[in-house]
């Protein structure tokens, strides 16, 4: 049996769900598409640090989200816009328009980064939400693995569906990677694809924190713990929660 | 009690210690696990879809439109903006 520890006591956990955490956080430390191993553990550091910021904690209070001004207080040597990104998707990612997404896209930061960032967000915020639930202390970064980012964006992508680029999987062309034969292709998948391997990371991991996408509506069997019903009560509160619209 | 703990992990300044309890004891460490698991999943997908401003399918769209409306949900999209 495999199993997680949590305060000491050795808790049941499906092999395929501990062997996902496990994947998710080396490839945090590994180097990306655009970023660095040492850079994507920034991102994951700014991530855990923008909940102290006073700047984004007046902004949460602010009615107009994009009025306010103001340095972030950052824990990183990040670029400025790579920290405003971080912080807002951390700490008001409701309220976050598809102006505010151009700009940072079509500036200094731009648009591959960007999506980048996105999914080091995302994944970072399930790990350690995930953490968090069990009462399991927050767990140290690992150490960054070396390497240079691959640097390759598809040439099939296209603003034409998001705020950013994606590649639809009809426009992928020769010596793109193909980010959809393992968890499909809805809108939810195609909206890292402008970073194929941003996909890959973030759904490897999600489908096993939460269900594959053949699992969703299969109500003969119950793949997990708790049954369709109470995860769908979950997810839905979840959901409700950070006011997701999708 | 499902949803006293969905709400205690994901409020920051919660204290999720009696609800991850009082899930456990009604069902278990598997589930509470697994309940764990479906809490971070939701609470990290949220961002990709709220960075990237990606819409529902039509088809999704069309088939959940009276439910989305009772419920307001078209409303929390700010990337019409």
């Amino acid at each position: 049996m495999t199993t997680i520890d949590v305060d000491g006591e050795a808790m049941p956990i499906r092999p395929a769900l501990a062997e996902a955490l496990e994947v998710a956080w080396q490839r945090l430390a590994s180097p990306g598409t655009w970023w660095t191993g040492a850079e994507r553990l920034a991102i994951a550091t700014e991530c855990r640090h923008a909940s102290a910021c006073s700047l984004c904690k007046a902004r949460k209070g602010d009615l107009s989200p994009y009025a306010r001004t103001g340095d972030h207080d950052a824990a990183t040597d990040l670029l400025p816009e790579a920290v405003e990104a971080i912080h807002r998707l951390t700490t008001d990612a409701s309220r976050i328009t598809s102006r505010w997404v151009r700009e940072l896209s079509d500036g200094p930061l731009g648009e591959e980064r960007y999506v980048e960032i996105v999914g080091i967000a995302a994944t970072i915020t399930a790990l350690d939400t995930f953490d968090r639930a069990l009462g399991r202390p927050m767990r140290p970064l690992p150490a960054p693995i070396p390497g240079a980012p691959t640097r390759h964006r598809p040439r099939g992508a296209r603003r034409d569906l998001a705020a950013v680029a994606t590649l639809a999987p009809e426009a992928i062309e020769a010596g793109d990677p193909n980010p959809y034969p393992l968890h499909g292709d809805k809108n939810i998948h195609r909206a890292l694809s402008l970073v194929p391997q941003e996909v890959v990371n973030f759904f490897d991991l999600d489908v096993e924190l939460y269900l594959k996408d053949h699992e969703i509506r299969d109500f003969a069997i119950e793949p997990r713990a708790i049954t369709h019903r109470q995860i769908e009560l979950v997810a839905a509160r979840a959901s409700a929660l950070n006011r997701c619209y999708y | 009690m499902l949803i006293a703990f969905v709400e205690a992990v994901i409020d920051g300044d919660a204290d999720p210690t009696s609800a991850r309890r009082a899930l456990r004891h009604a069902l278990g460490d598997a589930a509470l696990v697994d309940a764990a698991a479906t809490v971070a999943s939701f609470n990290a997908v949220v961002k990709v879809a709220d960075g990237t401003g990606i819409p529902l399918e039509p088809w999704k769209a069309e088939r959940t439109a009276d439910i989305r409306a009772a419920l307001a949900i078209d409303d929390l999209r700010s990337h019409d903006t």
